[in-house]
């Protein structure tokens, strides 16, 4: 029959394309929705072509082919498909031909025919949790209720769940609305107060419907009024432990009868403290909160709904109604205890007194009365001191008074604490002449975001009570455990990463111990700051001393477990980790000459911290090494000068030689005794003979040794004139081997020093005071000594010396040949002294020609030169 | 012997069939009262619902008046103090429940056009946002549940007597008004409702108490 029905509908269906549709293809169904997860079957027909059959179709979901094993062949020119719906988006599902023929690839948009499947799903469940809320507005309650619910499931946006929100009277009145949210309002006009209500919500889609529950309840159980107002608080003197609230109803009798809730708490608390529903389920507009602390502020609220059991909701709570309760005389003791301020000094110790308000101080503590009695033992006296300490409060802390407790001397401390009603009982504190021993092994950990104080008991037993006191960040505290707690946690609040000294006491019938005391964090971090690190002194070649100041444990933010310190030269960073305690480190193996950059970083178990860099440069020697240095060479070069001393000493004569040669004094010389034909001696006057030829007995390099006569004769050198005067006939010398311009011949020739630093004029003939003046046509009398005599005999005979010095002197002047030219033989006339030289040097250095020269020169031989004409 | 025998076995055959019958006549007493507890409740429940309604609408009505003389300008006092003739009367009429409950009924039904009219002429006489309005409009609806809510418990108590539509005909509203007149008509509606309502209140406290713990 299906089958039958299936043929039926392909043949309607092919009749009514073949009308209206130009594709040779053709699918159906063409469902509005198709629901996610059903299986969709889909039937592909050919329409009046036989170029195609059935199996050369296929079906293309989302640009895939679908598997043929889901493909059924109805007949030859149809086919269907099966397949899940898996995907909630929308996609199509196209019946494509394969068939290659020409006919279908030209026209392949009529071979093929598609099916747009748009998604849904069912929905799967009825809308759930549906609470409706009517409010109250002014007096009276709004026409608009209010309902959420629970979602249907799963849906989609092509076919979202529409939920419609029905409301409903007894009267048959209803209304609605629509959303597709869960949560929607419907409008009544005028609630309908007291009348029964039907309320539903309907779920609905293309894919089906399904309702809520109906919620059938008269309207007021709906409604949730606005809280109490007017709240006001009444406190009796009489009565200081009671309050009495009174507030206004929020909306009339006539409604519905209200039940109450009421909570109170003190200000600063946390913790709300509830009255007891039966207490407050009656109609009431007052209630008188009992049992309460004298002295007290308190907070109140109120809330309430209708009072029909299950009926109406809780209203918000009102606003705060505030009050004091009336005070009562102070109940207890206050905690009195003293914390020692600073380090003992000679005198003993000065200690703070400070307290706490009695547990029930029953009011505001005004004042407290303090009496301290002081029993100095060496004297045996007792000193009282009472006072009335106006309080200062620090938190929940009252700072008393510091005073000394001198050594030696007992103290007691008696407080009362006062406020406008009464005063408490009078606490007792005392510090003993002589300590007492405290807790041992005293142990402090974080624990579960707390401080968990540990310690053993005291050998001696007689324990009342241990305090445990901890000072952190300027701030002070303490609780008083039992005596038989030996673990316990700080109770007060505590902030990470600051440092807390927790000290413990024992308190023995109100006598204080000493303390036993270590440090703690709640909270370790890393630090917020490193030391600067400095150099200690000045760097050395190869190394460095750093110091750093430590970081006080206040700013540490946790225990500093090591110092990193880092130094860097270059892109070479080294690091050298110490112990937290160290406060310096002495870098070594550093090169010298070398810029370093220092750091150093902090580091706790939570984390490190980097201080500034400092940098430094290394010394380029090691101490001593520069004095070493110094010395060594000094060392050396006096060495060197010794040996130039020595040197000198034991060639002196060698050197006497070079450099002083002993010249014959033309003076000295004998000339005058063998020149018979011209009696210069008895004419001449000793001093012309001298003043015509002088020895210049001069240092080498050194002008100034210039005789003083050649001193004033130096304007007169530098007159060309009387330059060419001096050199003539006689010439003169030099030590060096080198030809040298004569003095003669330069215009600087009055400074030879300046001119001829290593030249030496040793020899100048110097025109004596007769000759100045005299007119060239004087013929100059030069007395020329003819003497054989070797020069050096004029040494070893001192008394012949002038006279062969005379030769000498005639013997630089020797022509050197007869063939020469009246220039030639000024030239060498110019020459001749350097021959005349004794240096063993150029001695050597002359050529044979030369030694036979001067061998041929040494005969006397007249002058052919003659001088030049002055 | 065989006497003792057949009176033992008597006996044994009696004691359950004992307390068969006393099981079933303890179910059967039983299930009277929770049938009784049943009409009981529900009486009760319907009435006291009505009956709150009642009071509801009565204390609005008193609000209503307030406002409404006080919306309405100088001599606001005397426009209550004049009689209308058209205005219906708040007595509540019969002898028995029935008739009461339907002369409740009635009257409610009644006044139900008069408030409208007011209504009407207030929305002239009034900006939107007066509680004139909302007042009236709240009276008028809850007036309709309260009419509705009689009906329920009319039909409760007497199921198969359909109640009656006030008799002849629409009822009779005033012709047009000048200003004057209609503060006045208006007043003496609101007026005479409430008296209704106090009687309406009165009457189904004496059903709550009579005719609930009868039945």
């Amino acid at each position: 029959m299906e089958s039958a029905g299936q043929m039926l509908m392909l043949a309607a269906l092919m009749l009514t394309a073949h009308a209206g549709s130009q594709n040779y293809l053709l699918t159906f169904p063409h469902p509005k929705f198709v629901r996610v997860g059903s299986n969709f079957t889909a039937t592909c027909v050919i329409i009046n072509r036989t170029e195609v059959t059935a199996d050369d179709l296929y079906w293309n979901l989302s640009e895939t082919i679908l598997p043929r094993e889901h493909y059924s062949k109805i007949n030859n020119s149809a086919i269907s498909v099966t397949f899940t719906v898996t995907s909630d988006k929308p996609e199509w599902l196209f019946c494509l031909c394969r068939n290659p023929s020409p006919n279908i690839v030209l026209n392949q948009g009529l071979y093929m025919h598609g099916i747009y499947l748009q998604k849904g799903y069912a929905v799967q469940q009825p809308p759930g949790n549906l609470s409706c809320v009517a409010l109250q507005e002014n007096t009276y309650i709004s026409g608009t209720i209010t309902c959420e619910w629970r979602d249907s499931g799963p849906q989609t946006e092509q076919d979202p769940i529409i939920y419609t929100l029905h409301v409903r009277d007894m009267t048959s009145q209803g209304n609605y609305t629509t959303t597709t949210k869960t949560k929607a309002q419907v409008s009544l006009g005028t609630y309908p107060n007291h009348m029964n209500l039907e309320i539903w919500v309907e779920a609905k889609n293309s894919l089906g419907m399904v309702e809520s529950e109906h919620l059938k309840e008269e309207a007021n159980w709906f409604v949730k009024t606005n809280p109490p107002s007017d709240i006001s608080v009444i406190s009796e003197k009489s009565f200081p432990t009671s309050l009495l609230l009174n507030w206004t109803l929020p909306i009339d009798k006539s409604y519905f009868r209200l039940m109450y809730r009421i909570r109170f708490t003190t200000e600063g608390a946390n913790t709300w403290t509830d009255v007891p529903q039966e207490d407050t389920s009656q109609d009431i507009q007052s209630f008188r909160l009992q049992n309460l602390q004298p002295g007290t502020k308190y907070i109140s609220q109120v809330s309430c709904k209708n009072a029909r059991r299950g009926h109406g909701r809780w209203s918000d709570w009102s606003n705060n109604a505030t009050k004091w309760t009336p005070e009562a005389p102070p109940r207890g003791k206050p905690d009195l205890w003293m914390t020692i301020l600073g380090s003992p000094n000679a005198n003993g110790q000065n200690v703070q007194i400070a307290c706490k308000d009695p547990v029930h101080s029953n009011g505001r503590i005004t004042m407290f009365s303090l009496m301290i009695k002081a029993h100095r033992v060496t004297n045996a006296s007792t000193q009282l001191e009472n006072t009335t300490e106006m309080i200062s409060r620090s938190g929940d802390i009252t700072v008393l008074k510091q005073v000394p407790i001198p050594d030696h001397q007992s103290t007691q401390v008696f407080l009362t604490a006062i406020n406008s009603v009464g005063q408490s009982e009078k606490a007792f504190l005392g510090v003993p002449e002589r300590e007492r021993p405290s807790v041992e092994d005293l142990r402090v950990s974080s624990q579960d975001g707390r401080l968990l104080v540990e310690w053993r008991l005291p050998r001696s037993s007689e324990v009342s009570e241990f305090v445990v006191e901890w000072v952190g960040r300027g701030q002070m505290d303490w609780q008083k455990e039992n005596k038989s707690t030996t673990r316990t946690h700080i109770t007060g609040p505590l902030e990470p990463f600051v440092c807390y000294r927790v000290s413990v006491y024992v308190l023995r019938s109100g006598w204080s111990s000493k303390a036993t005391s270590v440090e703690a964090f709640l909270k370790e971090g890393a630090p917020s700051e490193a030391p600067s690190v400095s150099l200690l002194g000045v760097p050395g070649h190869d190394g460095a001393h750093l110091v750093w100041t430590q970081i006080p444990p206040e700013r540490s933010r946790g225990f500093i477990s090591t110092y990193t310190i880092y130094y860097r030269t270059g892109d070479a960073t080294r690091a050298v980790t110490v112990l937290g305690n160290s406060s310096s480190y002495k870098l070594t193996s550093l090169s010298p000459d070398t810029t370093y950059d220092t750091w150093i970083t902090a580091s706790t178990i939570a984390g490190s911290y980097k201080g500034s860099t400092h940098s430094f440069t290394t010394q380029k020697y090691a101490p001593g090494e520069i004095e070493g240095i110094v010395v060594g060479v000094s060392l050396g070069f006096l060495f060197f000068f010794l040996m130039i001393v020595l040197l000198c000493f034991y060639k002196k004569d060698v050197i006497r030689e070079n450099f002083w040669p002993r010249i014959p004094d033309p003076g000295e010389s004998t000339i005058k005794n063998w020149s018979p034909d011209y009696s210069l001696k008895a004419d001449l006057p000793r001093e012309s003979c001298v003043s015509g030829i002088s020895v210049l007995d001069v240092d080498v390099c050194d002008g100034r040794s210039l005789f003083d006569e050649e001193k004033a004769g130096l304007p007169l050198k530098k007159d060309k004139f009387l330059s060419e005067e001096h050199s003539s006939g006689i010439g003169g010398s030099s030590c060096m081997s080198s030809p040298r311009q004569s003095v003669s011949d330069s215009d600087e020739g009055g400074d030879m020093a300046d001119t001829t630093a290593s030249t030496v004029q040793y020899s100048s003939v110097v025109a004596s005071s007769g000759y100045k003046g005299q007119t060239p046509a004087q013929p100059t009398l030069f007395s020329r000594s003819e003497s054989t005599q070797p020069l050096l005999d004029c040494e070893e005979n001192p008394d012949t010396s002038a006279q062969e010095g005379s030769r000498q002197s005639q013997r630089c002047s020797r022509p050197t040949g007869n063939n020469l030219s009246p220039q030639g033989a000024a030239l060498r006339e110019e020459l001749q002294p350097l021959d005349f030289c004794s240096l063993p040097e150029d001695a050597e250095n002359n050529t044979p020609a030369e030694h036979q020269s001067a061998a041929s020169a040494s005969s006397y031989m007249p002058q052919l030169g003659g001088y030049r004409p002055q | 012997m065989n006497g003792h025998v057949k009176s033992m076995h008597f006996g044994q055959f009696m004691e359950p069939v004992t307390t068969l019958l006393s099981l079933l006549l303890l179910m059967a007493v039983d299930s009277t009262r929770i049938v009784a507890a049943s009409r009981n409740q529900q009486c009760g429940n319907s009435l006291q619902q009505t009956l709150k309604l009642t009071r509801l609408i009565q204390k609005e009505s008193v609000d209503l008046i307030k406002t409404y003389k006080a919306s309405q300008g100088e001599m606001s006092e005397l426009l209550c103090k004049v009689s209308v003739p058209i205005v219906p009367d708040p007595k509540i009429s019969g002898m028995d429940t029935s008739e009461k409950i339907v002369s409740i009924y009635t009257h409610l039904q009644a006044f139900l056009p008069h408030l409208k009219r007011v209504y009407e002429q207030q929305t002239d006489l009034q900006l939107p946002t007066s509680p004139v309005l909302d007042g009236l409009t709240r009276v008028s609806a809850h007036s309709r549940n309260l009419a509705a809510l009689i009906n329920i418990f009319y039909q409760s108590l007497f199921p198969n007597v359909p109640i009656q539509e006030p008799a002849g005909g629409p009822t009779a509203l005033p012709p047009p008004q000048n200003v004057f007149q209609q503060k006045v008509y208006g007043c003496v509606v609101l007026k005479t409702y409430k008296e209704l309502l106090a009687n309406v209140s009165k009457e189904l406290r004496t059903l709550k108490n009579n005719k609930c713990k009868r039945i």
